[in-house]
C-alpha cells in the first residue's frame, strides 16, 4: 500500500513577496490624490545642471545635492521604433522611442498605442502603465508615452 | 595613442562565420593558430602578451583559448569585453604592447559563439541594469530608430536602405569565409519580414558565431620571422562614448566622429587616401550613416556616395570588401579582429574571387560597441592599415 499523503503534491510555498511592482520612486511620481503623474527631473543645487534620470555625484560637477523638479508631461516623438523580435521574457509587438522634453532632456520609453500608429516629431504626452513583467511574473508599473489625446 | 615605434601585423587568421558546433575557445583557437601560423611562429612561447576580445561567452575566456596551444604559463593573458569593440580593441592592446616596447609580437584575439548559448527568436538587449533596457530596448530598435528619423529627415526609402544588403551580399558572393552572400533583390530585402520597423531582416546582420586573430610585432620582429608582407599599423584609437541625457542628432553618431578624427590626425592620413573599410554595418542604417561619419562623403551625402557606386568596386572607396557584417553575421566579441584579418587578406592579394582591384594600399576599420543609455555607443575602436613593401 502507498501512502496517499506521499502522494500530494508539496504544500505551496508561503506566497512570496512579488519582485518590485513599481519601477523606480526616485523617477516617477504617481500623486496619490489622483493627480497626474510626472517624471522627477534633478537639478544639482552647486551647478544648476538637470538630469533625468537621478545621477548623484552630478556628473558634472560631483555635487551631490539636488532640488527635484517636475518635469514636463508632454513631449516630442523624436524617433521610435515598432519592435517584432524582443528582448527574452517580453511579449512582441511593443513600441519604443526616444521623447525630446522642454526642459532640453531626452527620455527612452516604450509607446502606448500600437504599431503603425507613430511619426516623427509628434506630440505625446506621460502616462503610466506596465513595461514588462518582473522576475515573479508580476506587471512591472514605469512610464510611458502615448500620443497627446486632443 | 601616440606609438613610440612602428607596429607591423605579421599575420593574421579568421574562420569561417556562421552557425557553428564547436564552442567561442575552438573558434578562437583556430583563428589564433592561423595567424601565427601566418606569422612564421612554429612554437608556444614566443609571443609575449596576449588579448582575448569576447562578448557573452563567460570568464577566463582567452587562457580557455589559448591553454591548448600550450601558451599559459609563458605570457600574460588579457581578457577583453567591450560588447561589439571587444575584438577591435583586443588588438588595439596587442598593439600598445609592441608601440610602447612591451612587447615584441603581440596577439590580438576575438571569438565568440552566440548559437550554442541565446535563446532563438530573441534580438540583443544591454545589461539589465540600464535603465532602457529595463524598459524593453533591444539594439535591432535602437538601429531602427537612427533608419526612422534619417529617412524621415532625408526622404530616404526602404528601398534606398536595401541598396547597402544588395552591395555587401554581392561583395561577399566568393568569400569562403561570409555566411550571408551572392545575388538578393531590393524587393527581396524589403519584403523580408519587419524585424524593429522600418528594419527588415535582410536588413540586420545575423547572429552568427566566428573568430579573428592578428599577430603584431615590431620592426626587428617583421626582420627576425621573416615577414614578407608586413602591414604596418599606422593608428589605433579607441574612445568612449560621449554621455549625457540631452538631445542629440542620432543621424551622426558623436563617437565615431570623434574616433575618426582622432585616427585621421594620428596617422596622418585623410578619408580620401582610404582604399578599403570594414565598419560597423550591424545594420543596413549604420553603414548609410558612417560613410558620412567617417568623412567619406560631406555630411548630408551619404545616399548620393551609395547610389554613385562610390562605395563599392571602382568607386572612390570599397566599403565593407569582405561583404561586412550584414553578410559575416556579427558575433560580437570576434568582429573587430575579424574586420583587420579580412583588411590584411586584400592588401597582401590573398582574395581570390573578391579581391579589391588595384590592390589597397590603405585600409580602415571601425567597430562601435554597446547599447548604453545616454551614449550612442559605450565604444568605438577603429584602426589604420598601411602596407610597406
Amino acid at each position: 500500500m502507498f501512502d496517499e499523503k506521499s502522494q500530494k503534491k508539496p504544500e505551496k510555498k508561503p506566497e512570496k513577496k512579488p519582485d518590485i511592482t513599481f519601477f523606480h520612486p526616485d523617477l516617477l511620481e504617481v500623486p496619490a490624490d489622483g493627480g497626474k503623474p510626472y517624471l522627477k527631473g534633478y537639478r544639482c543645487t552647486s551647478c544648476g545642471q538637470l538630469d533625468f534620470p537621478k545621477l548623484s555625484p552630478c556628473p558634472n560637477c560631483w555635487g551631490e545635492e539636488f532640488e527635484v523638479v517636475p518635469l514636463s508631461r508632454r513631449g516630442t516623438l523624436y524617433s521610435f521604433s515598432d519592435n517584432y523580435i524582443g528582448q527574452a521574457g517580453m511579449k512582441p509587438p511593443y513600441s519604443f522611442g526616444y521623447i525630446d522634453l522642454p526642459e532640453n532632456l531626452r527620455i527612452f520609453a516604450q509607446l502606448e498605442g500600437g504599431p503603425k500608429t507613430f511619426s516623427c516629431d509628434e506630440a505625446v504626452e506621460l502616462t503610466v502603465g506596465p513595461v514588462r513583467d518582473n522576475r515573479d511574473g508580476v506587471p512591472l508599473i514605469s512610464y510611458k508615452f502615448r500620443k497627446v489625446e486632443d | 595613442m601616440k606609438f613610440q615605434r612602428n607596429v607591423y601585423i605579421a599575420g593574421v587568421g579568421e574562420t569561417r562565420f556562421g552557425r557553428h558546433n564547436v564552442d567561442f575557445d575552438v573558434l578562437g583557437r583556430s583563428a589564433a593558430l592561423e595567424a601565427l601560423r601566418a606569422s612564421n611562429i612554429n612554437r608556444p612561447d614566443m609571443v609575449q602578451s596576449a588579448y582575448v576580445g569576447n562578448g557573452t561567452n563567460g570568464l577566463v575566456t582567452g587562457q580557455t583559448v589559448l591553454k591548448n596551444l600550450g601558451m599559459c604559463g609563458k605570457l600574460p593573458i588579457i581578457n577583453v569585453e567591450s560588447a561589439c569593440s571587444a575584438g577591435g580593441m583586443a588588438v588595439h592592446l596587442a598593439v600598445r604592447d609592441v608601440a610602447m616596447g612591451l612587447a615584441e609580437v603581440a596577439i590580438g584575439i576575438g571569438c565568440e559563439n552566440h548559437t550554442l548559448h541565446m535563446a532563438q527568436g530573441t534580438a540583443f538587449a544591454t545589461a539589465m541594469s540600464d535603465i532602457e533596457t529595463v524598459h524593453g530596448a533591444v539594439m535591432t530598435g535602437k538601429y531602427a530608430m537612427r533608419a526612422q528619423r534619417y529617412m524621415y529627415e532625408t526622404g530616404a526609402t526602404a528601398e534606398d536602405l536595401a541598396m547597402i544588403t544588395v552591395k555587401n551580399r554581392r561583395h561577399a558572393t566568393n568569400n569562403p569565409f561570409a555566411w550571408f552572400k551572392g545575388e538578393i533583390s531590393i524587393e527581396e530585402v524589403v519584403n523580408s519580414r519587419v524585424v524593429a520597423s522600418p528594419l527588415t531582416l535582410q536588413q540586420c546582420c545575423g547572429i552568427a558565431d566566428g573568430a579573428g586573430a592578428v599577430v603584431v610585432c615590431s620592426e626587428e620582429m617583421v626582420k627576425k620571422l621573416g615577414i614578407e608582407k608586413p602591414i604596418r599599423v599606422a593608428g589605433s584609437v579607441v574612445r568612449s562614448g560621449p554621455y549625457h541625457n540631452r538631445p542629440r542628432d542620432i543621424t551622426g553618431d558623436d563617437i565615431t566622429e570623434e574616433s575618426a578624427a582622432q585616427l585621421y590626425l594620428e596617422s596622418g592620413i585623410g578619408p580620401e587616401n582610404v582604399d578599403i573599410v570594414e565598419l560597423h554595418d550591424a545594420f543596413t542604417i549604420a553603414e548609410l550613416l558612417y560613410y558620412e561619419c567617417l568623412g567619406l562623403c560631406p555630411k548630408g551625402d551619404g545616399l548620393k556616395f551609395l547610389r554613385d557606386g562610390q562605395a563599392t568596386h571602382g568607386g572612390k572607396c570599397v566599403v565593407s570588401p569582405r561583404g561586412g557584417m550584414l553578410s559575416y553575421g556579427h558575433p560580437i566579441g570576434a568582429s573587430g579582429a575579424a574586420q583587420i584579418a579580412a583588411s590584411v587578406k586584400q592588401m597582401r592579394n590573398q582574395c581570390p574571387g573578391y579581391q579589391v582591384d588595384p590592390v589597397p594600399r590603405v585600409a580602415m576599420t571601425h567597430v562601435t560597441g554597446g547599447g548604453l543609455s545616454g551614449t550612442e555607443h559605450a565604444a568605438c575602436t577603429m584602426h589604420m592599415l598601411i602596407s610597406n613593401w
